[in-house]
């Protein structure tokens, strides 16, 4: 309809998978263009391809986990799972130079198999976070080695940056290392350096696996931490004052430890370093209060907390579905929050959170994900597992979407195809056989077209296609496609015009064999059995003609039709002379 | 959040007014004021002319693709009354049927599922609604619906193939229960729904909810549900999402998705029917999803290849 109003409009219209195409309004001044749009998914880049094929195969592995045991039992196999998945994530960091995206994803991830899936109680969980921190900051061992590698490290300007950097990861046997090196060069000080080197080795660290139990490591760390502050009061490291901020942080001291935000670097390292040093015994329900509050303390006044920080907040909030959330929001593609929630899942952390079709949060995501995998040429293979694995409308969704892969190949639709027969989808596999057998029959490949239709079950086209067969036998007097034709079998039946094709085939055959008697019974009974086409019978009698002329005697009887007039006296001739012949015979056989 | 992969230059001399691309991706069929339709072939980011299209004598308003279980085959229809249908053979693109059965513009054309062959329903001005279907061998078998809308149709949209909610408890390898539906929208601010019965076309529902003239109509893809969705929008700036949820499909709900500031032109479902897309005389194409509460949500805002996230309901931010 004209468009009368004054308001531009700006045209739409889906592809598959989702690729939008733009159509502008062209006015004198414009250019015609119609712009192809697909949304910012990463599945495009080739080295996220590689997350995707791996993680792939760690994802049918975890559904196919035995039901049969009880959770807890399996804690220690998704407690692995979620390490593969971590590994494949770093792997793949290495070949990206641009990691950040990557470094957050496993950073959460790493988080969360720490507070959801291993479940660390009160003791561990300090030691856990611990190492949590110390993976996601390793530019401390880089420092170090340059230090190291100096000629006087004790000399070296961020000498004490790496010592007090150790001591903030609670690596303390190789912070003495370190200051060993210091020691030696100030033998003044050598009892302050023993001093030191005693409250450093004698700190302690809960052992989760030894007889000792929270209550009495709780006991003996007190006990320390009263000598180190002691030592503090007494002004024991006064004279020197790396050493003094290395025993306030040991004591726990709040400032000095937002004095060394930049050794620090996040907030959360911040929070790990705190309760190293005033809480180890936290607890996981304790979290959320030391959390929220060193991140407040950390960033100053003008800083908003960016999206990551949101993230690992509502993750030591333990509120999972929060995380998925802002996870869903923060990252460009699903592939993420599809895995995780499904982990999730399958350690049954998540309560069913009904979304209004019914779905839940799991099944929403691996659709999202996998129906993102559809529009990538190769990759639309994976999506099929996941898929399968969506109990609700995995199966919808993958007839809507296998439908539009397309069938650039024989060998590309035969995949396809195997897909949907596995499946029992026998509407995809009927439409897609009709399109081969359409495509075929357009590039005139007869025998193609026959057995596309044939696996279509597809009796119209059959019907159509033979009727083609037997046109170009007329024009051309043989058959093409002789070894398909030779070998329906029981497919012969899908249509009356297949099943005369077959026959008639075979009618030949015998004939070429010379097995003639056989040739002239399927002849006649082809010509009686009424599934000739009527087009047809005028060559079937002319067929008949070379039996006729034969020396033995064949009987046959055929019903008289309107035949051209030529052929008809052919018959005629035939006719007679067999008549004759047969009279002939009898006479002589009876004199 | 989007960004433009490929602009094709179609070299059309007039507005553009439908662009759509065929079943694959693969090929981009274009039509204009200009009198023409043009396809491309779209793959790999490139864009080749494949076929420029001749034979309509004024402005083409849509194109259709049909399943390509039947060939390359494209619907397109203009305001010279005419509907083409369009066959390539061999690699060249002929008329394979021209249809000059209405008085007045023919104003949208859409394929019907493929289960049912070929058959290609017709909106026109003059208020009638027609559908072609391919009997064989050249042959077309014409029904028409006449006075379905007063003034004119300017909409039609076909129904899934399958009653919603035959799949669930239906033993597979069962034929499904098949129905033939359509809905159209038209000048009478109407949208009805039509279904055949017996070999006959009958009027089987009619929705009121806008107040203006119903520009576009569209019928979302199942996905196995016992739910049948429309969205509908207007010249009055509205959007209507009608939903469905007994099987015999007597009583729909009409939910407001938003009311715009001008007129709403188009809405199309995607695949797999759970993104409305709208577009609007605001030149501005927003997309439309279900949250989990029911109720819709706007989750993106794309105008001209910038992308934004904005919310425009007050219910909580669905997933991106």
């Amino acid at each position: 309809m004209c468009q009368t109003s004054a308001g531009t409009h700006l045209g739409f219209a889906w592809g598959p998978g989702d690729i939008l195409v733009y159509e502008t309004l062209y006015k004198a001044s414009g250019c015609p263009c119609i712009h192809e749009v697909r949304k910012d998914e990463d599945i495009y880049s080739p080295i996220l391809r590689k997350l995707f094929n791996e993680s792939h195969h760690i994802f049918v592995g975890l559904q196919t986990i035995g039901e049969d045991l009880p959770s807890k039992n399996k804690k220690p196999q998704f407690v692995s799972i979620s390490k593969n998945y971590r590994s494949v994530i770093r792997a793949c960091m290495e070949e990206l130079q641009q990691v950040s995206i990557l470094l957050a994803i496993e950073l959460i991830w790493n988080l969360c198999e720490v507070l959801f899936i291993d479940a660390a109680p009160a003791g561990s969980l300090l030691l856990h976070l611990l190492d949590w921190v110390r993976l996601h900051k390793a530019d401390v061992d880089e420092k170090a080695r340059e230090v190291l590698q100096s000629e006087s490290p004790a000399e070296h300007h961020d000498y004490w940056n790496v010592v007090v950097s150790y001591v903030l990861q609670g690596r303390l046997e190789e912070a003495r290392q370190m200051l060993v090196k210091q020691a030696t060069l100030q033998p003044a000080a050598r009892s302050m350096y023993k001093l030191m080197d005693t409250l450093l080795s004698k700190m302690p660290f809960y052992n989760p696996g030894g007889t000792q139990t929270l209550t009495e490591f709780d006991v003996k760390w007190r006990h320390w931490h009263e000598e180190v502050d002691r030592c503090l009061q007494d002004n024991s490291f006064a004279s020197n004052k790396h050493l003094e901020v290395i025993c306030k942080i040991l004591v726990g001291d709040e400032d000095t430890l937002l004095e060394h935000k930049d050794l620090l670097s996040t907030w959360y390292h911040f929070l790990v370093t705190r309760l190293l040093f005033c809480h180890p015994t936290v607890k996981p329900t304790e979290l959320h209060y030391y959390a929220q509050s060193c991140l407040t303390m950390f960033l100053d006044s003008r800083s908003v907390p960016e999206p990551l920080d949101s993230i690992l907040l509502a993750a030591f909030e333990f509120d999972i579905h929060q995380v998925i959330k802002d996870c869903s929001i923060a990252l460009n593609n699903w592939w993420f929050v599809a895995h995780l929630t499904d982990l999730l899942d399958h350690c049954k952390l998540l309560q069913s959170h009904n979304l209004h079709f019914g779905s839940n949060l799991r099944e929403f995501l691996l659709l999202e994900y996998a129906s993102g995998l559809f529009t990538h040429h190769s990759l639309w293979q994976l999506a099929v597992d996941y898929f399968d694995h969506c109990p609700e409308f995995g199966r919808v969704y993958l007839e809507l979407q296998i439908e539009r892969v397309p069938l650039d190949t024989e060998r590309k639709a035969l995949k396809v195809l195997r897909i949907c027969e596995q499946r029992q989808m026998s509407e995809q596999v009927r439409s897609i056989c009709k399109i081969m057998a359409m495509r075929a029959l357009r590039n005139n490949r007869l025998g193609s077209a026959l057995s596309w239709s044939i696996r279509a079950k597809d009796a119209a086209f059959a019907t159509l296609i033979s009727e083609k067969f037997l046109q170009d036998y007329c024009a051309r007097g043989t058959f093409s496609d002789l070894d398909l034709i030779d070998n329906l079998g029981p497919a012969m039946l899908l249509s009356d015009r297949l099943t005369f094709l077959g026959k008639y085939r075979e009618f030949h055959k015998l004939y070429g064999e010379k097995r003639s008697g056989e040739a002239a019974k399927l002849l006649l009974s082809l010509m009686t059995a009424k599934i000739a086409p009527r087009s047809f019978w005028m060559t079937l009698l002319t067929d008949a003609l070379p039996l006729l002329e034969q020396k033995e005697v064949v009987h046959l009887s055929f019903q008289d039709e309107d035949t051209e007039l030529t052929k008809v006296e052919l018959l005629r001739l035939a006719l007679a002379r067999n008549l004759a012949r047969a009279i002939v015979k009898e006479g002589t056989v009876e004199a | 959040m989007v960004s433009v992969i490929n602009t094709v230059d179609t070299s059309h001399e007039d507005m553009i007014h439908d662009a759509q691309m065929d079943y694959y991706g693969t090929r981009l069929a274009t039509c204009s004021s200009d009198r023409t339709v043009k396809i491309f072939d779209v793959r790999n980011g490139g864009q080749i002319l494949v076929a420029d299209l001749r034979g309509h004598e004024g402005p083409v308003w849509q194109v259709a693709w049909a399943h390509p279980m039947f060939g390359n085959i494209l619907a397109s229809c203009s305001y010279d009354r005419k509907v083409i249908i369009w066959k390539e053979d061999n690699g060249s693109w002929d008329k394979m049927y021209e249809y000059t059965g209405h008085e007045s513009s023919v104003n949208s054309v859409c394929w019907g599922p493929y289960e049912f062959g070929l058959i290609l329903a017709c909106g026109s001005s003059d208020g009638a609604i027609s559908l072609l279907t391919f009997t064989g061998d050249q042959q077309w078998d014409v029904k028409k619906i006449s006075n379905a809308h007063t003034i004119g149709c300017n909409a039609v949209s076909w129904a899934p193939a399958v009653v919603p909610g035959s799949l669930i408890d239906q033993p597979s390898g069962q034929k499904p229960n098949y129905v033939k539906r359509f809905v159209s929208g038209g000048c009478d601010n109407l949208v009805k729904l039509w279904k055949e019965e017996d070999g006959q076309w009958k009027e089987d529902q009619k929705l009121e909810a806008h107040s203006d003239w119903v520009r576009d109509v569209g019928w979302a893809p199942s996905i196995g549900l016992p739910t049948s969705t429309i969205a509908s929008c207007s010249q009055d700036g509205r959007v209507f999402i009608w939903t469905c949820d007994d099987p015999a499909g007597n009583t729909w709900t009409p939910e407001l998705l938003h009311k715009f500031n001008d007129v709403v032109w188009h809405v199309s479902w995607s695949i797999t029917g759970n993104i409305l897309a709208v577009s609007g005389g605001d030149n501005k194409v927003t997309l439309w999803k279900e949250s989990m509460d029911g109720r819709w949500a706007c989750i993106s805002d794309v105008s001209k290849g910038q992308g934004a996230v904005s919310t425009i309901t007050d219910t909580q931010q669905t997933e991106q």
